[in-house]
């Protein structure tokens, strides 16, 4: 396992090289591109601060602990560990307040933990479903968004399950 | 509610960290080229996939998959945008269903965020998470194109 942390400084570099041969000014291209990151950031963060805080109400009212008891029985019959079951519920509607439940996790439970692995594999294989929806259909009248909606929930949670499994041996 | 608040800040500023780099390694992609390349390759492909000619939208669609594959972020969505109304006004719904449940389902190459925020945890092997996301992105986004091609025939 441990070459895959080489994956991305070599990336970076095979990238640079590439750059370099092709007569890119590097140096300014890469920064042109950091200065993006400030505004994004800036763009994201009313959001984070609002799931943060009401995530921090949610569990501080004991609302929290009662939806996730009645719901991880069946999320273990699955094979997804009842500790990631508001990850999993989050995701198909907000990407920064899943974001923040995936660090929240993490910090509790530990980056390299089952259930820290299960946590960042579902986080990274699943979307924003309805988010996507409503942004890639604004533009469309007479849109007919169930069953492809219906279809990519499907299909993320089948992944989340499948990526639980694939956790016990990766 | 104030210790939402505190962690909205500390993540927003891990999260700075991480776009930093990935913004200028992805600049950089863009401006040597490479990008471009990538959706060349993807269009032979894409054509079947969405099953239709029409030049224009499966390029839109093919660089909005190549960019989402490589994680660009805000670069895939207004492609998309353009793609799915380009099918729809061409009465191809099959594609602008295809193309947004590949999107919701998006393969990734590198799971950037998740990345760094295992960083952040303090992970000893931050990139382990790297063959599993991809396994299963594969996975859902194979799943949910068969399912499409599946319900096609129903009108």
């Amino acid at each position: 396992m441990k070459y895959f942390a080489l994956v991305i400084p070599v990336l970076f570099l095979a990238l640079f090289v590439y750059a370099l041969v092709r007569k890119i000014k590097l140096y300014d291209c890469f920064t042109e591109g950091v200065k993006e990151a400030a505004p994004l950031v800036l763009s994201l963060f009313p959001y984070l601060a609002a799931i943060l805080m009401l995530s921090e109400l949610f569990e501080r009212s004991g609302l929290s602990g009662y939806l996730t008891a009645l719901l991880s029985p069946a999320f273990r019959g699955i094979g997804i560990p009842p500790e990631i079951a508001k990850l999993v519920l989050m995701k198909p509607f907000s990407g920064s307040g899943s974001t923040a439940l995936l660090s929240e996790i993490l910090a509790q439970y530990g980056a390299d933990s089952y259930v820290g692995r299960c946590a960042c594999v579902s986080y990274g294989s699943s979307e924003t479903v309805f988010y996507i929806s409503a942004v890639y259909f604004a533009g469309v009248k007479n849109k007919k968004l169930l069953k492809p909606v219906l279809i990519a929930l499907f299909a993320n949670f089948a992944t989340v399950v499948f990526g639980c499994f694939l956790c016990r041996f990766l | 509610m104030l210790a939402g608040g505190e962690k909205a800040a500390t993540l927003s500023l891990s999260l700075l960290a991480v776009y930093c780099v990935w913004l200028g390694f992805f600049k950089v992609l863009e401006k040597s080229g490479l990008a471009g390349k990538l959706s060349n390759a993807v269009f032979p492909l894409a054509k079947k996939l969405f099953r239709t000619n029409d030049k224009e939208a499966v390029y839109l669609a093919s660089c909005n998959l190549s960019a989402n594959f490589l994680g660009l972020p805000g670069a895939p969505t207004p492609l998309g945008v353009k793609a799915v109304e380009k099918f729809y006004a061409a009465k191809n719904r099959y594609a602008a269903d295809m193309l947004f449940v590949l999107n919701a389902t998006s393969l990734q190459l590198l799971p950037t965020t998740v990345i760094a925020l295992r960083l952040a945890a303090g992970s000893q092997s931050a990139a382990d998470i790297f063959l599993p996301t991809l396994i299963a992105t594969l996975f859902s986004s194979l799943l949910g194109a068969t399912l499409v091609a599946i319900t096609r025939k129903r009108k």
